[in-house]
């Protein structure tokens, strides 16, 4: 398979965890056809870094965030974390690397056992692990709970459709907390939250990264949530990598057209910009079939012939900036030797 | 994508300002009539049982092979209506059709829900470990469960009775395997097979469920994930099933003893009694009536139970 | 059916819809929750009219309440709604069958829960074409194509037999506007028509609404939680707040000039493009209030960092700007106001105070 290419990819002794060729197909039903959810993508992500991971809807940010966690593996590829190869990892070697990763997932209250009381649910990876004391155990999650706004004692003996989504939230973000992760996907954590809301735990994700040094993916279809917290951010287009930027960078200089639709999707609280802004047409095609060459050249305003039969590699037109395009709106620098 | 948290399914949304959130107001425990149906249903459950434990001690209730003297004074066939002199009337060899319905409420009742704790106990743990495993497992689950349900369920019945009674008289460590456990082992593994296929497919739906994956990824295992995160949800289908598979299996128990694949003779079903009695409905309509209207009440009592239980198993039901 | 709406006596010059006092409040076990407290308004034909506010503002509530769509069980409702010039507020489920569809229409949220799984697309839309015009079978389901062909759905032929699983987020909501404006209704009442869609899709279903608004001559209600919505694409702004009205203007008007400092929190909690990242966005502290038990003064003053002991006793009514005699708001300190600017520049100081601690260090 034609990769996007790695030039993206940084040698660095911080890497904490490293995707390379990572592919994830799903059977369709007994037709012998295969879903292309993830196509052979490449990426890095340093010790303290956030990094996002933009795409519409189905272009396969969630399967990508699940194949970091082997849930399920990946169909090939490597994933690499914290120095150790997790696709050859046995089953229980992966549970236990598993507790230095955390998922949140994007419904708040789906993620929560609508059975189980809400300091409980929080309690159970301690549980699961038998870490500490009784005593011990119980502390770390009130201790946790405070942290992310939520009453301890109303916690013990509430469940979570009692509260709301944004409250359910921090309560995913509490859980993911306890095993002290290096490590957390956040898989669209706020896109079913109010703007309000969003801004809260977008707040809380902040606080809580600087406090215990964590590491984050962060997923999003919205550029603008994903600017604010990334560090770098990976766009994604059904199953590929079209740019890679640090998010200035990104919003400053996007090079990738796919890029510049995303900025432009955007909508904008000021009437005036609002209005002279329109929307691509048609949706990606089906990741069963997907268009040879260029995956975006259907939709593309810039598609040459080129685009439709050769793969655009990854190549860096700026400093941490690289794109996948023919044609890019910026023009490619020829980095020597990296 | 998934749905957005809209305000309407979370009426609790609109709470005081978070730093300060209140812990609700302990709930105030007000005695509301719960309606007519459920208060019918656990009434006539309730006596049921108690007059079927107790009737040995309950002077009113003569024992099931007791003769009542017809108003001739000798036994006959029968003699009496519904009345004073037998409640229910008497049968075709004098016996007191009150006093068999209530004797034969020990065996029915007992043989159902025996049954149905078997096959909830048998099918669903297939249903739980074939919808979670998937693969392999699943599709042995699935060749079992296709092959009870593909046979007649009598034609499966009469098999099983029959095999069951030759093994029970072969092995001599199946001493205890009398005829009614026979019947309740019977009847079960007739449940077993729709209960595994509702429990199956509730599991692989909840199995994709997020909080699943949230347990998967914080490394439980599977018995884990199976027991603690699935199951309890599990709890409203298993009991809406159970409920309305205990009153069929009531009156399976019954068409069993049509077939004469009863219980050891002597001992009252509600089955044996309609089954003896049918033939003379025209001239004593109460031998017949009687039982059924037993089996109609409690079979319906059940489903009312089951329909409520599940309800209030129901978490955004019960919630509000 | 359509004779009761002819027989009514039709306002056509005055507004398409008014409202006056409306109230809708259930009736819980916690006690009544005031979902609507007291609102009131009026939408021009042909005009698009954005509701915007938190999650549990009232917003859902107020639109259904205005389609006659709310549970009949412990609702409690009050005031009065004209939908041309006739009073819709007290009429049944039986006699507001004839204004659904062809008068009032509404899409809803969720594209997912909201069409049938097992019906062929092709006969949701036309059935209520045969059922409320009394179309033929042929003509229903040619109508139908056309209107999956308005909606931007390629190849409608072949779209009109499949099932809602064998479509997209985005093609399902373009079927449920598709649905919706079946029986050309004069008012489109979209409830967060997008929230469940990515950036891209709500891009398009929001141009689409627009597009199909003056096509049709038709009046649009927008609801939803983010201004970034409404901005491109209504005329007019309602925000609510705690079941109440707090703002209402022209949408230029609002942004260019707004007054309450709900409206401006609301504003401010959206995540810039152009700030650099890792902005501390400066969300609202705090949720909405219980509606069962709200604040007595201004519903706001518990989160509002502009908060007096004025707001906290007396409830701030709705009353007009000096400058626009339709731009209403419900603030006692509003923007721009010298108490607010007063206290707005005391937050920069000591935000930058503390920022030159956090630096110094
Ligand atoms: N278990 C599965 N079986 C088959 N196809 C799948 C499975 N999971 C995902 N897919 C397909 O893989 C592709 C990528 O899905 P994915 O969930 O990763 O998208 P996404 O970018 O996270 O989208 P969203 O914004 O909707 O969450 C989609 O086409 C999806 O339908
Ligand atoms: N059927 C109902 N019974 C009781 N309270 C309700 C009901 N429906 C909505 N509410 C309450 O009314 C308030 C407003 O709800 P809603 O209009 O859905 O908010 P929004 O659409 O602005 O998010 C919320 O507090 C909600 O919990
Ligand atoms: S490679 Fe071609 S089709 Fe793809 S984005 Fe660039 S210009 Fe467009
Ligand atoms: S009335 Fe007072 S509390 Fe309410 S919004 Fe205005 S300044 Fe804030
Ligand atoms: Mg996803
Ligand atoms: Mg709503």
């Amino acid at each position: 398979m034609a990769g996007t290419g790695k030039a993206h990819l940084r040698d660095s002794p911080d890497v904490l965890l490293r995707i390379e060729d990572l592919v994830v197909e799903f059977p369709v039903g007994r037709t012998g056809l295969k879903v292309n959810a993830v196509s052979g993508i490449s990426l890095d992500v340093l010790r303290g870094e956030t990094l996002g991971l933009v795409g519409e809807s189905g272009c396969g940010k969630s399967t990508t965030g699940r194949a970091i966690m082997q849930l399920p593996r990946p169909t090939s590829g490597s994933v690499v974390f914290e120095g150790s190869e997790l696709t050859r990892l046995t089953g229980d070697e992966m549970r236990e690397a598993r507790t230095r990763m955390q998922m949140i997932f994007q419904d708040p209250i789906s993620s929560l056992n609508p059975r189980r009381k809400v300091r409980q649910i929080v309690m159970e990876p301690l549980n699961i692990w038998k870490r500490g004391t009784d005593a011990e155990r119980s502390q770390k999650v009130d201790s946790i709970l405070e942290e992310v706004g939520i009453d301890p004692t109303r916690a013990a003996e509430s469940q979570p459709h009692q509260f709301s989504g944004g409250q359910c939230q921090r309560i995913s973000i509490a859980r993911s907390l306890v095993l002290d992760p290096s490590l957390i996907i956040c898989d669209e954590p706020v896109s079913a939250l109010d703007v309000s809301v969003q801004a809260q735990v977008l707040n809380l994700l902040e606080d809580l990264k600087a406090e215990y040094g964590l590491t984050l993916i962060f997923i999003a279809h919205d550029l603008a949530v994903v600017k604010n917290i990334s560090d770098r951010v990976a766009v994604m287009y059904l199953g590929k990598i079209c740019e890679v930027a640090p998010s200035d960078v990104l919003y400053e200089n996007p090079a990738h057209h796919y890029t510049s639709v995303l900025l432009n999707s955007i909508p904008v609280p000021d009437p005036e910009v609002a209005v002279t802004k329109t929307a691509i047409e048609g949706e990606p095609p089906s990741p069963v079939l997907p268009p040879p060459g260029c995956r975006f050249n259907p939709r593309c305003p810039a598609a040459q012939d080129i685009c439709r039969t050769e793969e655009p590699q990854l190549r860096a037109v700026g400093d941490g900036h690289f794109v996948a395009c023919h044609f890019p709106t910026v023009t490619p620098v020829e980095l020597s030797t990296r | 994508m998934t749905t957005t948290i809209d305000a309407t399914t979370a009426p609790e949304d609109a709470a005081a300002p978070l730093p300060a959130a209140p812990t609700p107001p302990a709930k105030k425990r007000k005695l509301k009539w719960p309606g007519f149906g459920i208060v019918f249903a656990v009434g006539f459950l309730g006596s049921l049982t108690f007059l079927a434990i107790f009737a040995d001690y309950l002077s009113f209730i003569p024992y099931p092979d007791a003769k009542i003297p017809g108003p001739d004074g000798r036994p006959g066939r029968y003699e009496w209506g519904p009345g004073t002199a037998a409640w229910f009337g008497t049968d075709g060899v004098s016996g007191d059709v009150f006093s068999k319905v209530i004797y034969g409420a020990r065996t029915s009742l007992q043989v159902g829900i025996f049954a149905t704790v078997f096959g909830i106990l048998v099918g669903g743990f297939l249903g739980v470990i074939a919808g979670y495993f998937r693969g392999w497992v699943d599709r042995i689950v699935m060749i079992i469960t296709d092959c009870l349900l593909a046979l007649p369920a009598l034609l499966l019945a009469i098999i099983l009775v029959d095999r069951l009674s030759d093994l029970a008289e072969d092995a001599s460590w199946l001493g205890w395997l009398s005829r009614k456990w026979t019947i309740v082992i019977t009847l079960g593994i007739l449940a077993t097979a729709p209960l595994a296929r509702i429990v199956r497919a509730q599991t692989l739906s909840l199995r994709e469920r997020e909080f699943v994956l949230a347990a998967r990824s914080l490394g439980a295992k599977p018995g884990r994930v199976m027991f603690r995160e699935i199951l309890p949800n599990l709890i409203p289908a298993i009991l809406t099933v159970g409920f309305t598979g205990l009153s069929i299996l009531i009156a399976a128990e019954g068409a069993l003893a049509f077939l004469g694949l009863g219980v050891e003779v002597g001992t009252p079903t509600w089955g044996k009694l309609i089954d003896e009695n049918r033939n003379k409905i025209d001239e004593a309509w109460w031998a017949t009536i009687f039982p059924c209207l037993m089996l109609f009440l409690t079979v319906l009592s059940f489903n009312i139970i089951g329909d409520r239980l599940s309800r209030r198993f129901d978490i955004r039901q019960a919630g509000v | 059916m359509s004779d009761l709406i002819q027989a009514s006596s039709r306002d056509i010059d005055g507004p398409l819809l008014v409202l006056k006092d409306v109230t809708t409040h259930f009736k819980t076990p916690r006690g009544l929750v005031r979902a609507v407290d007291g609102v009131s308004f009026t939408l021009d034909r042909g005009k698009a009219l954005g509701i915007v506010g938190e999650s549990g503002s009232g917003k859902t509530i107020l639109s259904r309440s205005i389609m006659g769509l709310l549970p009949p069980r412990g609702t409690v409702r009050g005031g009065s709604i004209t939908f041309e010039g006739r009073e819709i507020g007290n009429l049944g489920r039986k006699e507001m069958r004839s204004v659904w569809g062809k008068e009032m229409a509404m899409i809803f949220q969720d594209p997912m829960t909201s069409l049938n799984p097992v019906m062929k697309i092709g006969r949701q839309i036309a059935e209520p074409l045969q059922i409320h015009l009394g179309m033929t079978k042929q003509n229903a389901w040619a109508t139908a194509e056309r209107l999956l062909q308005d909606v931007r759905i390629p190849e409608a032929k072949r779209r009109l037999e499949q099932y809602p699983h064998e479509m997209s987020g985005g093609m399902r909501q373009r079927v449920m506007i598709a649905i919706a404006l079946a029986c050309g209704p004069t008012a489109l009442f979209a409830d967060e028509p997008t929230t469940a869609l990515d950036v891209t899709v709500q891009a398009q279903i929001l141009d689409l609404l627009g597009e199909q608004r003056r096509d049709r001559n038709m009046s649009l209600v927008l609801v939803t939680h983010d201004l970034g919505v409404v901005a491109g694409h209504t005329d007019e702004i309602a925000v609510m707040y705690g079941g109440k009205l707090v703002e209402k203007a022209t949408t230029k008007g609002l942004f260019a000039n707004m007054k309450m400092p709900y409206t401006e929190a609301l504003l401010n909690s959206i995540p810039r493009l152009e700030d650099r990242s890792h902005t501390r966005l400066s969300a609202i502290a705090g949720r909405p209030p219980d509606l069962v038990n709200p604040p007595k003064g201004c519903r706001f003053a518990p989160r509002c960092p502009y908060a007096q002991p004025k707001c906290q006793n007396e409830e701030p009514p709705l009353v007009p700007t000096a400058e626009d005699p339709n731009h209403l708001y419900a603030c006692w300190y509003p923007v721009g106001s010298p108490e607010n600017t007063e206290i707005k520049v005391r937050i920069a100081a000591s935000k930058s105070e503390f920022a030159a601690a956090a630096g110094g260090n």
